[in-house]
């Protein structure tokens, strides 16, 4: 077992080296932050810019190989990602960043994992049956709304029920709020009171895949050969589809939870950009219009290390609840 | 039985007792005190969309404890229905009405949670498919247990597993203790039938119920699961449901039989009526559209033309009559009922009774095959001409096909051969069916595909019409070999692409061969007709076609081309009996009248002696035994045939009762396991037998196939045929474990 | 064996009934049937063909065009003489949603179309081909899926793609990047389909007819992947209209000067107090040009599913013929 997932790893290592590789040479040919220093003023000298980039390895002159091979010495030799145009250093900034990102998107990843879940095995316990119709009818609208509209309709519900109030119920934007004094207490109300909003809505957009996907692997196994089996046994409709169809519909669940987390990482970029959270997401695109070649290409190379423990961890989930695939 | 039956059809007046079960409330008062499960016009309708279909018209029968009750049909007729009516485990959405009582209590109309305590306790059902009847992420012994735990709460953990190992070790699971704890897929098929059949009898059932118990199986892991069916039922004293299509199945373990028909019973008796006496038209049709493995003598089988009717509309007259060869206009006047049949009701099982206002005259002296008007025993015109003067159509020396068994991810390890086919050499003449029997597994399938194949770089050679895929396996010779060999499949419905019209399914082969387009049309015309279907059909999409004439659309693209061999793979094991017999005479037909020579891999021994000239007999990607079929059926010398042949359940219930039977031990191994020496001694029969000194010779030496074998004992001398055999101690004694022979009762 | 050359008058009979072309009914006459039978999914193509006309030739009902400064009505709400209002520009927004709508549609439909094509042959190839080249393709595949497309799509329309924008305008530039991403997931789904009708009987039953591989591909494997490959092309459209709102949405996508559905539904979010109609009328027409695609899509899966109900009338209509 533990062979074969290092080996799956070993295997995603090699992927997550080869997007990162491409995503460096992409980066390092398109973005170029000396024209973004031309812009300053007072207005630096061409070669006061190269200067100031060479010295933090960001030489503009060298080839993009060239740069490309001192930046995997320094990731391989000191674990150094490089640094920003503007002297930051990416390994310094990335932390902060990351820990804002999985605040944001921890609780909404359960939350939409358990509700998606339980409402697919609702509905399809009621299936054809009105809240089954409504509910599913939902995930199949969610389906054709952009996520970062959907987040913005939030906001903007948040800021009426605000407005309604007439007191600040919600914060619709930033993590906390700034020089917040007071006891542990109010920290935590500040603290829901900022988190509720964005998780509320990662979590309604993110339910619906997994609601129709959980309604539809339990309707398939329902009428099982081998529910039948557990009935005749003597177990009820109701105990032969808990114990025996739901466990089986488990199984390809699990495996599409590989997607989920990219799929809410990517999702994250919107929901950093609209809730104003500067966590990852929010920081590459930044990065980006900065013309910062190692934040964006570090980046990257998160994006896929997350997309690669989200496989791993579907296979170790199907393993759990597939005795089939259990390897010797 | 009910006496209410005889209420005459044109009574068109209802008596209060009809009213109130036509409403649903009728009890049955008349059931016998020692019935066990009494059933009174029970009735199931379902609402599709293309309308109400009324699945189960009228059913009544008792069964009491210890007997055993067949309840015979072709797909469609109702049978599997009935006994989920009885089970309760119909979707909420059929309408059941009618009375099913076990031990005197009613159970329509129960709620699920009051049925749940008579389901799996004194009621119990065995499924068709081992395979997904079990779950697949619970050990077996965890499913066991579940069956314990629901009707015994109170039971120790220790006393069910006891109890749960005790069960495995009663439905002849090896090594329970251990097997135990493995899950589903850990079991081959016929285990895990054992395993269902150790959950059904797990609470000491008064009923159960097995719905085609063994027809996912081998013919051998059949013998094995009837056998323990047969244990189960001494254990227990239940009574027992068989349903079934298989005539020959139930002819050994039933004592009655109920023969359906579009939904209801057309014909009840006990197994000597039902088998013997036929009053019906449509069971001694199927009595006659079954081969029989016994019997060399060769007669066509009886065809029923025509399908079932569509249960969607109510039938107005007898529901076989559109199919019935004795139909007269007074058959299509009200539904007949069960009428009794004169003669005498010996043993107090079913009374006999047949729905057919023509029963009287349809007495022991009636010929079936002259009501149903099979047709002649076709001659081929190389009949006459003996073997050796034929040409070879085929021919295969010494192919092997060797599948490397790898292991590890990047590097990968050979860590095993799979002998799939290992060595086979025969040929096939001009004219003459030659057919592979085996379990599956044995590698007959594989021998298909590389004849099919035909590439240079096989380990062997292969001689199609002459040529040879050693000399040249160019794209033009294999166009030239592919003129000469064409092949029907298994399935009908997957071999044929559902996107395209019979037209276009047949036309493709010939366009391939670069005929002009008015010519394949009629070329096509001519096919249909051939195969004996309606040329104006060729329109039509495969859906369309019931299974029988789809699989002649299958034979029509095959013989497209004019090929002098025709390769059957499982020709009609997806069919249903009667139509099974249709295609099987026109198979007959054809390679008489246009002297084709066939090359068939069936399991079912019974289709392989009715069409075959010669067989040969695979075990574990070998040939054990080869020869004549009559020679090989009738004087099997290698073990193995001779279970196999034994294993193979005749529709002949006083024979069934009385003859000897080979039960073989455990599954066919995995070929990666061959042993040095007989691929078989893990399971021979004699093997088991011999003295150890003599063990020692089937362990170590492989035996070749020989066509005369030591003198034998009586100095008898060699019989002039073909027959050739593996195996050192042919006719050798058995060991007395692998026989069984039944009581008769 | 009958005789080839002698003329068999029920035949010439049946040859008549086969070139009246009243009695084949070609498959594609089914589905598309079953699809005019379903309400819903007409809706949705009347929807969806209605509003590209408009964005054809919406324009011509207007005075204003998209580029136009109205400098007496600026940011105004809808009037008389703008039927939507202005933008804050004092841009008609009745021009700007024609014009919208119109890049919107066309990167889905480039997009949808594109890449289903891609997917098909590189799905197909891989199934075909299997073994060493399947491998080496489906590890690519992977690789693409596990690139995170949005900041791929941002390096390459947003930061330093310079070079690029100045050759090309910004929607082409998005609809090559969606491209590169947007396939991957189908051409999965068809190298499992394709290897799984390989297996089939029928396939089988045409190499050993000696019909040539390519013959094969064309007449067995496409025909019967065809049915998702155009359920795939309705999913595609959406999706790459829903990727384009959302990109443009925060403003990595689509720059101003061209305009989308997307571009114009950011540009309104600061001030959709203020000017509300700026923001629901471009959000409008992208709900209605989604859902109606999600009604066809509905539609569509109903009419390819051959276990679907309305078979069952479609057959007993055929057979009764």
């Amino acid at each position: 077992m533990l062979r074969y997932l290092a080996k799956r790893a070993l295997t995603y290592a090699f992927m997550i080296f080869l997007t990162t590789t491409a995503g460096y040479f992409l980066a390092v040919s398109t973005l170029k932050p000396a024209l973004l220093e031309q812009e300053r003023i007072p207005r630096p000298t061409p070669e006061q810019v190269a200067n100031s980039f060479r010295l933090k390895g960001l030489d503009p002159d060298l080839s993009p190989w060239e740069r490309y091979v001192d930046w995997l010495t320094g990731i391989l030799t000191r674990w150094d990602w490089g640094r920003s145009p503007n002297g930051a250093f990416i390994n310094a900034e990335f932390g902060d960043r990351v820990w804002i990102s999985t605040r944001l998107f921890l609780a909404s990843i359960i939350l939409t994992l358990i509700i998606g879940v339980a409402l697919g095995v609702y509905t399809a316990a009621r299936q054809y049956k009105a809240s089954d119709r409504v509910i599913t009818s939902y995930s199949y609208l969610v389906y054709i709304v952009p996520a970062p509209i959907a987040y913005f309709l939030v906001q903007l519900g948040a800021i009426n029920i605000n407005e309604t109030v007439g007191e600040r119920l919600f914060f619709v934007t930033g993590i906390s709020t700034p020089g917040l004094e007071g006891d542990g207490w109010a920290q935590f109300i500040d603290m829901l009171a900022h988190y509720a909003v964005p998780t509320f809505a990662i979590t309604i957009v993110g339910w619906g895949t997994y609601q129709i996907a959980q309604r539809q692997y339990l309707l398939d196994n329902v009428n099982a050969d081998f529910v039948r089996t557990a009935r005749a046994k003597g177990l009820t409709r109701n105990q032969a589809i808990t114990r025996h169809a739901l466990r089986v519909s488990f199984i390809p669940v699990a495996q599409s939870i590989a997607f989920t987390i990219p799929a809410i990482f990517a999702g994250g970029f919107f929901a950093e950009k609209i809730f104003a959270w500067h966590g990852v997401g929010s920081w590459s695109i930044d990065a980006i219009s900065l013309q910062d070649v190692n934040a964006a290409t570090a980046t990257l190379a998160y994006g896929s290390v997350i997309f690669a423990i989200g496989a791993i961890l579907a296979d170790f989930a199907t393993t759990l609840v597939d005795p089939r695939v259990r390897v010797q | 039985m009910s006496s209410e039956m005889t209420a005459s059809a044109e009574s068109s007046t209802l008596s209060t007792a009809e009213r109130l079960r036509v409403a649903g409330l009728h009890a049955p008062d008349d059931a016998p005190a020692d019935a066990v499960l009494s059933i009174r016009d029970l009735n199931v309708r379902f609402n599709t969309e293309n309308g109400v279909v009324h699945a189960v018209r009228g059913i009544d029968f008792d069964l009491r404890a210890g007997r055993t009750l067949g309840i015979v049909g072709e797909s469609g007729s109702g049978k599997s229905v009935t006994s989920m009516a009885v089970m309760g485990l119909l979707p909420e959405t059929a309408e059941i009405s009618g009375s099913v009582r076990l031990n005197g209590k009613e159970l329509l109309g129960l709620s699920d949670k009051a049925m749940c305590r008579h389901r799996g306790n004194d009621l119990a059902m065995v499924f068709q498919d081992p395979l997904s009847s079990l779950t697949p992420v619970y050990t077996v012994g965890n499913q066991i247990i579940e069956a314990l735990t629901v009707h015994n709460p109170t039971m120790t953990k220790r006393a069910k597993e006891a109890r749960a190992v005790e069960l495995l070790a009663l439905v002849g699971i090896p090594s329970p203790k251990d097997r135990f704890k493995a899950f589903p897929h850990e079991f081959s098929g016929g285990m895990r039938q054992r395993v269902m059949i150790a959950i059904a009898i797990a609470n000491n059932p008064r009923v159960l119920i097995a719905d085609e118990p063994t027809t996912a199986l081998d013919v051998t892991i059949q013998a094995q699961v009837l056998e323990v069916l047969h244990t189960a039922q001494e254990e227990t004293g239940a009574a027992v449901v068989m349903i079934t299509h298989d005539l020959g199945v139930v002819a050994g373990m039933a004592d009655d039989i109920m023969v359906m028909y579009a939904g209801k019973p057309v014909e009840t008796g006990s197994v000597d009526d039902i088998y013997y006496n036929p009053r019906m038209p449509y069971t001694m049709g199927l009595l006659g559209a079954v081969p029989r493995v016994d019997i060399a003598e060769k007669t066509s089988l009886v065809p029923i033309e025509g399908i079932p009717p569509n249960l969607v509309h109510t039938p107005t007259g007898c529901s076989f009559a559109p199919r019935c060869p004795l139909a007269s206009d007074s058959c299509l006047q009200g539904e007949p009922e069960l009428w009794a049949v004169a003669g005498e009701n010996l043993d107090g099982g079913m009374p006999h009774k047949a729905a057919c206002i023509k029963t009287d005259s349809l007495g022991l002296e009636v010929d079936v095959h002259e009501i149903f008007r099979a047709p002649a025993v076709p001659v081929s015109r190389f009949d006459a001409i003996p073997r050796e003067e034929r040409r070879t159509v085929l021919e295969l020396r010494d192919v092997k096909k060797h599948f490397p068994l790898l292991k590890g991810a990047l590097l990968k390890r050979r860590i095993g051969t799979v002998k799939a086919v290992d060595g086979l050499s025969f040929d096939i003449r001009e004219g003459e069916c030659f057919s592979i029997v085996g379990e599956s597994g044995c590698g007959k399938t594989t021998t298909l595909l590389e004849i099919m194949e035909f590439h240079k770089d096989q380990d062997g050679e292969v001689v199609i019409g002459g040529l040879s895929n050693k000399e040249a396996s160019d794209a033009r010779t294999k166009s030239a070999m592919r003129k000469e060999l064409q092949m029907v499949f298994q399935d009908p419905t997957g071999a044929l692409d559902p996107r395209f019209t019979v037209f276009e399914v047949l036309s493709e082969p010939l366009e391939n061969a670069g005929m002009a387009k008015a010519q394949i049309r009629k070329r096509i015309m001519e096919l249909m007709e051939l195969v004996g279907l309606q040329p104006d059909h060729v329109n039509r999409f495969p859906n369309q076609f019931s299974g029988g004439q789809r699989q002649r659309i299958g034979i029509a693209r095959a013989l497209a081309v004019n090929p002098k061999l025709v390769v059957l793979d499982e020709p009609v094991s997806a069919l249903d009996v009667s139509v099974q017999a249709g295609v099987i005479n026109l198979l007959d037909k054809l390679r008489a009248e246009l002297g084709l020579s066939y090359l068939m891999v069936a399991h079912d021994l019974s289709v392989v002696r009715h069409i075959s000239n010669r067989v040969a007999v695979m075990y574990l990607g070998k040939i054990v035994e080869i020869g004549d079929v009559d020679a090989v059926f009738d004087n099997p010398r290698h073990p193995y045939t001779r279970a196999l042949l034994s294993a193979i359940p005749v529709p002949d219930p006083a024979l069934e009762r009385t003859r000897e039977r080979i039960i073989l031990e455990g599954d066919l191994p995995s070929p990666l396991d061959a042993p040095a020496g007989c691929n078989f001694a893990t399971r021979c029969p004699v093997f088991a037998a011999l003295p150890p000194a003599r063990q020692e010779k089937c362990l170590t030496l492989e035996p070749p196939l020989e066509p005369l074998p030591a003198p034998g004992p009586g100095g008898t001398p060699a019989p002039p045929t073909d027959q050739q055999f593996a195996c050192f101690y042919p006719d050798g004694e058995l060991d007395a474990d692998a026989l069984v022979v039944h009581e008769t009762n | 064996m009958t005789n080839l050359n002698t003329i068999d008058l029920a035949a010439v009979a049946d040859e008549a009934k086969i070139e009246d072309g009243d009695v084949v009914i070609a498959k594609s006459t089914i589905i598309l049937r079953r699809f005019l039978r379903n309400k819903t999914a007409v809706a949705g193509l009347v929807i969806f063909l209605a509003l590209t006309l408009f964005s054809f030739v919406g324009g011509f009902f207007s005075s204003w065009d998209k580029e136009a400064i109205d400098p007496f009505n600026i940011g105004m709400p809808p009037s008389a003489e703008h039927l939507l209002g202005t933008s804050q520009a004092g841009i008609d927004l009745y021009a700007l949603t024609v014009e919208g709508t119109r890049i919107s549609i066309l990167i889905g439909l480039v997009v949808g179309l594109v890449s289903v094509l891609i997917a098909a042959v590189y799905g197909c190839t891989m199934a075909y081909f299997g073994g060493k080249a399947d491998k080496v393709m489906l590890f690519i595949l992977e690789a693409l899926i596990m690139m995170p497309a949005l900041l791929v799509v941002a390096v390459a329309t947003s930061g330093g793609g310079n070079g690029l924008q100045e050759t090309l305008p910004s929607w082409l530039l998005l609809i090559i990047v969606l491209l590169v991403f947007s396939w991957m997931g189908t051409a999965r789904l068809i190298r499992s389909l394709s290897m799984s009708l390989m297996q089939r009987d029928f396939v089988k039953a045409a190499q050993y007819m000696g019909i040539p591989p390519r013959r094969i591909v064309w007449r067995h494997l496409v025909p019967n992947i065809g049915s998702l490959l155009v359920l795939d092309i309705t999913r595609g459209v959406t999706g790459a209209i829903l990727a384009e709102v959302a990109f443009s949405f925060i403003g990595i996508g689509i720059k101003v000067p061209d305009v989308s559905l997307g571009v114009l539904i950011g540009q309104a979010t600061s001030q959709v107090a203020t000017f509300p109609w700026m923001f629901w009328v471009p959000l409008t027409v992208m709900f209605l040009l989604t859902g109606s695609l999600a009604m066809m899509n509905d539609g569509l899966r109903d009419a390819f599913d051959p276990s679907s109900g309305s078979i069952g009338s479609a057959k007993k209509k055929k057979t009764s013929k």
